[in-house]
């Protein structure tokens, strides 16, 4: 019998110390996470301390908390999380005061506040330099870092030339016309939806029986598609991922090999088609060496494309029906073998036929696509 | 000391030889750290982030691209011959040295003098094979314990080079970062005899030009000036460059007066514009804070000169933030 009591046994897991204040955000049953709830716990945290003990710990845990609670892009949150800190105190007052970092833990804690609100993209408003100049003061950190905000935010909003907005629309459907519209640059291309998702009741939306096929082509390439040679097949190749924000959708494109040099032709518009002006200039403007804007290498050339498509399921049933829809438009491709060169889950290629005409034996099985299959891009000749 | 960098490199060249060992590396690099620095990583301009330097990325990148270097084939075992190996490289740089002094005869590294000056558009670098990979090195945040993953392979029929891999912004349990989640692409210095260290010069020309096919994340460009006598390690110009997605190839021009001046990975009050004529490197970084898998498709990169872009730089400085520039 020993007096001395034994050790506590170990722990098997790290121990996880809980954070100060945590119990605020803790959920009730059945309460969902918004803002709303958020506020409330922000606003408890108030209450529970006149003298807000400890609110630098809470203002971090509420950085961390709000993600969960769907809250990060929302001004007026923030503004109410800097409204926690106390006013007037951390305000330097004499030299002294201002040449050392006058209460560092919260200036650096004001400092987290905006850097967050950086990543997020939200842009401060007056309000907010109001509550910081009245907390901190006009020449400390957290306000240098609010001018910097204003500046550089601003001058980097509108730098993308391919905008896309932050609320992306939650049908799919719509998400695939947005993606759809981002990539092709022709304006003039129309967008037909071939197939609406269908769920069955019995399962629900989360498995649609029947995938949604939204596709788009250009009058261009419908043209280019009319002209193609029906002795050379057409490749539906796929999928490949575009990222909008932070979802990614994929597409398939159709597409044919690049012709042999030889037999290409270029077309020659006849002199009559316009009259107001002639359409081929031969003119020599005497430029010089100096004039010459054109990079000394051959730029990497592929075959022209004819359509693209996204769709909700990547196999090749799927794709056939986005065939057959694009057949009403182009009674062309009727005559024309289709060859699917899908990076399929299993990773091998199938193959197809050409729908109406029985196919040709053409190439077959190419080349399959390796485990990198979201990394891929388009295969060429 | 010269020699023995040469042993250094000796080892490295030897095709079919073993990747030297980090032991080393981390011996030898005591010595000769600045003989080393061509192997040290460039910072990459991170969220918010201070730069460090590692010595791990150049045999990361060995061990991405080439994967089977261990193993030889019965049929070509190599002799390993240390003289020789050595000899060569002493021949090849003394015949990069006869060039660089001949090359002055015939004009700017070796072009007639008319067709550098009257030249408006230049190709600087180029994907068209297995050699043109090697001027680049991939880095992730693998170095500082993250979990992105990033390779560079030649795209389809050698036509372009394809950099892909995952991003992850977990980041990693060292206590003191709090995100991560970056994969960079960056060039080597360009190096002349006996690995001296040149720059690029592209005074005549102010617009980047690079013909590349994203997937619709955006990506930023750093460009890096020579350190000469200054030492600015942790200095760079960077900007923004968005890929469109898509099966099209896209051309992006970025002015250089566009770029922003940036210390350890934050952007500096002061700006001032990007002096052309000492480049060291560019490089290309994704930090989009995005998890998932991504690719860039490069062409090749290319400078000109735009004749209709009078703007020498885009940004000012403001009185607020720096009150000693406006005395």
């Amino acid at each position: 019998m020993s007096l001395v009591p034994h050790p506590p046994e170990p722990p098997k897991k790290p121990i996880k110390a809980p954070a100060p204040h945590e119990e605020l955000f803790r959920q009730e049953p059945g309460g969902e996470r918004d803002k709303a709830s958020f506020v409330r716990a922000v606003q408890n945290f108030g209450q529970y301390n006149v003298r807000k003990r400890g609110h630098v710990d809470f203002i971090y845990l509420a950085l961390r908390k709000m993600r969960e609670y769907g809250v990060e892009r929302d001004l007026t949150v923030y503004n109410l999380l800097l409204d926690i800190f106390p006013k007037e105190v951390f305000r330097p007052r004499s030299v002294i005061q201002r040449i050392f970092l006058h209460y560092p833990r919260q200036q650096e804690c004001g400092i987290a506040v905006l850097e967050q609100m950086e990543n997020h993209g939200v842009m401060p408003n007056k309000e907010t330099e109001f509550l910081l100049i009245q907390i901190f003061g006009r020449k400390s950190y957290p306000m240098l870092k609010y001018l910097r905000m204003r500046l550089w935010l601003t001058r980097f909003k509108n730098i993308n030339p391919f905008p896309v907005p932050r609320d992306l629309p939650q049908d799919p459907v719509d998400l695939a016309k947005l993606g759809l519209r981002h990539i092709e640059p022709d304006l003039s291309a129309r967008i037909t939806v071939y197939q609406m998702p269908l769920s069955d009741d019995l399962t629900g939306t989360e498995d649609p029986i029947q995938p949604h096929i939204v596709g788009i082509q250009s009058p261009d390439q419908q043209a280019a598609l009319a002209h193609h040679n029906p002795a050379r097949p057409v490749f539906v190749e796929g999928p490949f991922s575009l990222w909008l924000r932070s979802k990614c959708v994929y597409y398939h494109i159709l597409r044919a090999d690049l012709l042999p040099p030889e037999e290409r032709k270029v077309e020659k518009i006849p002199e009559e088609w316009n009259l107001y002006y002639p359409m081929q200039l031969d003119l020599d403007y005497g430029r010089s060496g100096w004039d010459d804007y054109e990079f000394d290498i051959d730029e990497v050339e592929e075959g022209p494309i004819f359509a693209m498509c996204m769709a909700g399921a990547h196999d090749q049933a799927t794709l056939a029906k986005w065939i057959q829809g694009l057949q009403e438009t182009n009674p062309a491709l009727a005559q024309i073998p289709v060859i699917f060169r899908l990076a399929g889950s299993t990773g091998e290629l199938l193959t197809s036929s050409g729908l109406e005409e029985p196919p040709r034996p053409l190439c077959e099985v190419q080349e399959e696509d390796d485990d990198h299959r979201k990394q891929q891009q388009q295969g060429r000749s | 000391m010269a020699l023995v960098h040469k042993f250094l490199n000796g080892t490295c060249i030897l095709r079919n030889y073993l990747k030297p060992s980090a032991a080393l590396h981390s011996f030898w690099g005591i010595y000769f750290a600045n003989y080393c620095s061509n192997s040290l990583q460039k910072p990459v301009a991170a969220s918010g982030r201070a730069s460090q330097e590692r010595t791990e990325e150049g045999l990361q990148r060995h061990h991405q691209k080439e994967v089977a270097l261990d193993i030889t084939s019965p049929e070509e075992k190599p002799e390993m011959n240390f003289d020789k190996a050595i000899k060569d490289e002493l021949k090849d740089h003394f015949r990069r040295l006869k060039d660089e002094i001949m090359n002055h005869w015939v004009g700017p590294e070796g072009r007639p003098l008319h067709d550098v000056l009257l030249e408006q558009a230049k190709v600087v670098w180029q994907f068209r094979g297995k050699e043109d990979l090697d001027k680049w090195i991939v880095t992730s945040d693998k170095t500082i314990g993250g979990r992105s993953e990033v390779f560079l392979k030649m795209g389809k029929n050698n036509q372009s080079a394809l950099l892909y891999g995952t991003l992850s912004s977990e980041p990693p349990q060292d206590g003191e970062s709090s995100q991560s989640g970056y994969c960079a692409m960056i060039s080597r210095i360009p190096r002349g005899a006996f690995e001296k260290k040149k720059s690029y010069d592209w005074s005549q020309f102010n617009t980047l030009y690079l013909r590349i096919r994203g997937d619709g994340r955006p990506w930023m460009v750093n460009i890096k000036e020579d350190t000469d006598f200054i030492q600015r390690k942790n200095q760079m110009y960077s900007y923004f460059m968005f890929t469109r997605g898509g099966p099209y190839w896209q051309e992006v021009k970025i002015p250089f007066s566009k770029f922003f001046f940036s210390n350890q990975g934050r952007i500096r009050d002061a700006q001032y514009q990007l002096l052309l004529d000492k480049i060291s490197t560019i490089g290309f970084t994704l930090a989009d804070k995005v998890d998932g898998p991504f690719f860039l498709e490069i062409d090749f990169i290319g400078v000109f000169a735009d004749p209709a872009h009078r703007e020498e730089f885009a940004y000012e400085n403001s009185p607020d933030l720096n009150p000693r520039l406006f005395k």
